[in-house]
């Protein structure tokens, strides 16, 4: 039966009862005997296009997925990111530690130039630019007596304390970090050191008691 | 139990009887349709505001209740809560206790759901002018309303489930599965959400995420299954034959309700959540492709026309499988750089909600009162009116905020253009979309009029059919 | 499809992939914590001072999510860091401490997510206030989150300045409410400059390249309050892609 023409809008008369809606497609769904093997295009066609779609789908997940990694949020990030691996910068936690109160900064002056009679210079100081292995010492165990620095002489009525085991007990990061800082600071041009060696160097002079100037200036 | 005639007479008492549904039925589908009704008028109200607050931010700005953040959430919620949720849940109904052949039961059950449905949503909405909205799209409502709506729901959808479980035949057809789909799953998207969002609420980015998991899920696995079970059961009763590619219908249904809810991650391309949800988003809108394509050969005779009802579900089916075709392509991120967080997201969700769902409920809901009330409707100048405008009107609506949204995409993604001179460019396309604002809200009166001229025709002029 | 159990049961199983999808995202981030810094020894993102949480209860009241985003895109996808909206790209972390995540979804207006940290000058609590009160080009005026009430005594260290287009009458005031004082702290809290591993911080631009301010220039910046930059980058050797 043909669809009716309707042509008064206010009541469109149906060609379908709702049992032979039902019916008819019902029918349409079961298994049909073919005789002549007619065969309809159409289920293949939209096989095809379903699988065309899943298959950009999967391609395009795979492509921009990010490793379902749930801290990537540029899809065309390839390689996973090691975000705990994060390197600190170590002047700039060396600049924070020589800020800690009555750590560096105290004594020595957030300039570097130290005070007039009692605590020396950093700044272009001969300790701090020449070998590192003698201003590991210097922080390791401390320095007493008097010194002379940039051919200023300082009594030594205060003493250096260490950083070391017997003193502030700061890790061998820290006492690398804090001096690469001050090696590079206020004019400074030294190179920076390494956490390596302050071990190395603690291994040799851990508990030896605070230095003297002049054991100091022998250590090559 | 009336088995129809082979051939349709004339008068829809005859042929369609109210006997499929009972007085109180009749009563629960009517409150529904007419609540439904009301709300599509009133949404496009405030539709029409926040529309004209778009491009004169001056009108009614000195009025805290309608400010634009609320006038906009006042709308959208007034339109999918009224609109779609009374009329869609009347035709699902309507539709299974027809398929079923036996008189809707526990119709008192949905009275009451339908009334206090209702109920709640307005007090949800008056919360929302008063400043209770929770800001999340498409659940706007205040929390406190939301049980209320849920249970409601229930009540309303008992009815529903009872003509499906206990249908004569065992065999269903695609409408079933749409509406008893539609029945089912919202209120467990609706719980799910109001629970992560709203009593117990996920922390950070997941509320963004679950809210549009919610959203999506909402016009994938509600509005378009309604609309869609409407649409099959009009364009199969009136073809009279079966509808071309039926067989492939269920892989087509299978295909939405599997793929639809994930495709949440579509609003999330490029923003501050992993890369992966948005990816799988926009997989989905591509093997989705394949739903639209089912959907438009199987009732691809509604093009033929063949009545009123018939030109409704055309433009519906169009529009929806037009908008499901933008979505995908909007979702390759290189595009979505230019149309994300622009009025052309807007112009596509007016595509697919009002020129797809809209116009299919529309056509179910011509087809179906003449038969719930035993007349036809009492203007045929109403009906084709409402048509011309409602076509127009989405029409230049879509066009308007789609040109706006292009030109608003490429500006902000140019630095040299102050934000400030955004404004200037779209202003003449806001204007646009609001005389279409305009148009339709003109054709949902004239359904509101045409729809309550009818029901008093009915009711005066003489017997409704019905048995007890 | 004959069976209605199995029918219900495929409903089921369809719906329930799709949360599961959602469940796995909150198994990845729902317990997002804050990034601790061993530079600043401070983790961040910072919680919301309590004046800023009522903030964005009003900011979330009044829908201010239909028309302003909070989300940077990353540099190349879209102009949002060229337009100073932003340094990077926003991320989870930038959320975890917020009650009410207020993503938005229109940009009608500019984004909002680092209001308080943008460069060349953020806008302040003044300009603000004052662009609450009057509106400036798309954004409509919200005065009714002031009161326009008689100067009794002395005049309200709250009430806005009068200059150009805004000059209550003589004798009077305006005086933004208590909402509007917690809706610009929560707005002025709006500051994400610190730089997470997984945002890729930008270089810093290089002379010549200036950001445009997001508003075209009309709110009246007031210079920078000497808030240093405190974040210090945390990669070491620039090697980073």
């Amino acid at each position: 039966m043909s669809a009716p023409e309707n042509q008064d809008p206010r009541f469109d008369r149906a060609a379908f009862g709702d049992d032979q809606l039902v019916d008819a497609h019902e029918t349409a769904l079961k298994p049909k005997t073919d005789d002549q093997a007619h065969y309809s295009m159409r289920p293949l066609i939209l096989l095809f296009i379903l699988s065309g779609c899943v298959l950009f789908a999967a391609m395009y997940t795979i492509r921009y997925s990010g490793h379902f990694n749930y801290l990537i949020y540029d899809e065309n990030e390839q390689a996973t990111q090691t975000s705990a691996a994060v390197k600190i910068d170590p002047v700039a936690m060396g600049k924070r530690l020589f800020n800690t109160p009555s750590a560096c900064v105290t004594c020595h002056q957030a300039t570097g130039l130290g005070i007039a009679g009692t605590y020396p210079p950093l700044a272009g100081s001969e300790f701090v630019n020449g070998p590192d292995e003698r201003i590991i010492r210097i922080l390791l165990d401390g320095l007493k007596g008097p010194v002379t620095v940039k051919g200023t002489s300082f009594p030594g009525v205060t003493v250096m304390p260490s950083f070391g085991p017997s003193g502030f007990n700061w890790t061998d990061d820290k006492i690398a970090d804090v001096l690469s800082y001050v090696r590079q600071e206020w004019g400074n041009k030294a190179p920076p050191v390494d956490a390596a060696k302050v071990a190395q160097i603690r291994q040799q002079v851990a508990t030896h008691e605070a230095w003297t100037a002049e054991e100091i200036l022998q250590i090559k | 139990m009336t088995a129809a005639p082979t051939q349709a007479s004339p008068s829809p008492k005859a042929a369609d009887s109210a006997a499929s549904y009972g007085p109180a039925g009749c009563a629960a589908l009517l409150i529904l349709l007419g609540s439904g009704v009301l709300w599509l008028v009133a949404a496009g109200l405030l539709a029409l505001i926040s529309s004209i607050q778009l491009h004169s931010p001056g009108f009614l700005a000195g009025c805290p209740i309608l400010t634009y953040g609320r006038s906009q959430a006042l709308a959208e919620s007034a339109f999918i809560y009224g609109w779609f949720g009374n009329t869609g849940l009347a035709v699902a109904l309507w539709i299974l206790g027809r398929l079923a052949g036996e008189p809707l039961r526990a119709s008192n059950w949905a009275i009451t759901g339908a009334l206090f449905w209702n109920l709640g949503l307005t007090i949800g909405l008056v919360g929302i002018a008063a400043g209770g909205e929770t800001a999340l799209p498409m659940l706007e409502l205040p929390r406190y309303v939301q049980p209320l709506l849920l249970a409601a729901y229930a009540a309303v959808a008992l009815g529903g489930v009872t003509a499906w479980t206990g249908r004569r035949r065992e065999v269903m057809f695609a409408s079933h599965w749409y509406a008893v789909a539609a029945l089912f799953l919202f209120p467990w998207l609706f719980s799910v959400a109001q629970v992560m969002l709203l009593w117990y609420p996920v922390h950070g980015i997941l509320q963004a995420i679950v809210a549009g998991w919610f959203a999506q899920g909402l016009w994938t696995l509600w509005i378009a299954p309604l609309s869609l079970a409407g649409a099959y059961y009009v364009v199969a009763r009136m073809a009279g034959r079966v509808l071309p590619a039926y067989d492939s219908a269920a892989f087509g249904f299978w295909c939405l309700l599997l793929v639809g809810g994930w495709t949440g991650g579509r609003h999330l391309i490029g923003g501050p959540a992993p890369a992966w949800i948005s990816t799988v988003a926009i997989g989905a809108l591509f093997v989705l492709l394949f739903h639209y394509i089912v959907v438009v050969l199987n009732l691809r005779a509604s093009f033929a026309g063949g009545g009123i009802s018939m030109r409704f579900i055309s433009f519906g089916v169009a529009a929806y499988a037009l908008g499901g075709i933008l979505d995908a392509v909007t979702g390759m991120r290189g595009v979505a750089v230019f149309t994300q967080f622009t009025h052309f997201d807007e112009a596509q969700r007016q595509l697919a909600i009002q020129g797809g769902a809209t116009m299919m409920l529309f056509g179910a809901l011509y087809f179906a009162l003449p038969r719930i009330v035993g007349r036809p409707w009492a203007s045929g100048g109403l009906v084709r009116g409402h048509l011309t405008l409602s076509a127009l009107g989405i029409l230049l609506l879509v066009a308007c905020l789609g040109a706006a949204g292009w030109t608003q995409g490429w500006a902000l993604n140019d630095p040299k253009t102050a934000f400030s001179a955004i404004a200037g460019l779209t202003h003449s396309w806001l204007l646009g979309a609001t005389a279409a604002r305009a148009l339709l809200l003109l054709a949902d009166i004239f359904l509101a009029v045409n729809f309550f001229w009818t029901l008093v025709c009915a009711a005066v002029g003489g017997e409704k059919e019905g048995a007890a | 499809m004959k069976s209605g159990p199995y029918f219900f049961v495929g409903l089921a199983a369809a719906f329930g992939m799709s949360w599961a999808g959602v469940m796995w995202s909150e198994a990845q981030l729902g317990r997002l914590a804050p990034y601790y810094d061993d530079i600043e020894s401070a983790s961040f993102p910072n919680r919301m001072p309590g004046n800023a949480a009522a903030g964005q209860l009003v900011y979330r009241d009044l829908g201010c999510a239909s028309c302003h985003t909070q989300q940077v895109r990353r540099p190349g996808y879209g102009a949002d860091v060229a337009r100073g909206w932003g340094d990077r790209q926003s991320v989870a972390r930038d959320y975890i401490f917020q009650p009410y995540v207020q993503l938005g979804w229109s940009r009608t207006g500019p984004d909002l997510t680092n209001l308080a940290g943008r460069k060349p000058a953020a806008p302040d609590a003044d300009s603000l206030m004052r662009l609450l009160y009057s509106g400036q080009g798309g954004m409509p005026a919200y005065s009714f989150l002031f009161e326009d009430r008689e100067v009794v005594g002395q005049a309200s260290q709250y009430a806005l300045k009068s200059t150009g287009g805004l000059t209550p009458a003589p004798g009077r005031e305006i005086v933004p409410t208590e909402r509007a004082l917690d809706l610009v702290a929560y707005l002025l809290s709006l500051n994400t400059t610190y730089d997470y591993p997984e945002a890729r911080p930008v270089p810093a631009s290089g002379a010549g390249e200036k950001p445009i301010p997001a508003s075209g220039g009309e709110i009246k910046p007031v210079p920078a309050s000497g808030a240093a930059d405190k974040s210090v980058p945390a990669s070491g050797g620039g090697g980073a892609k």
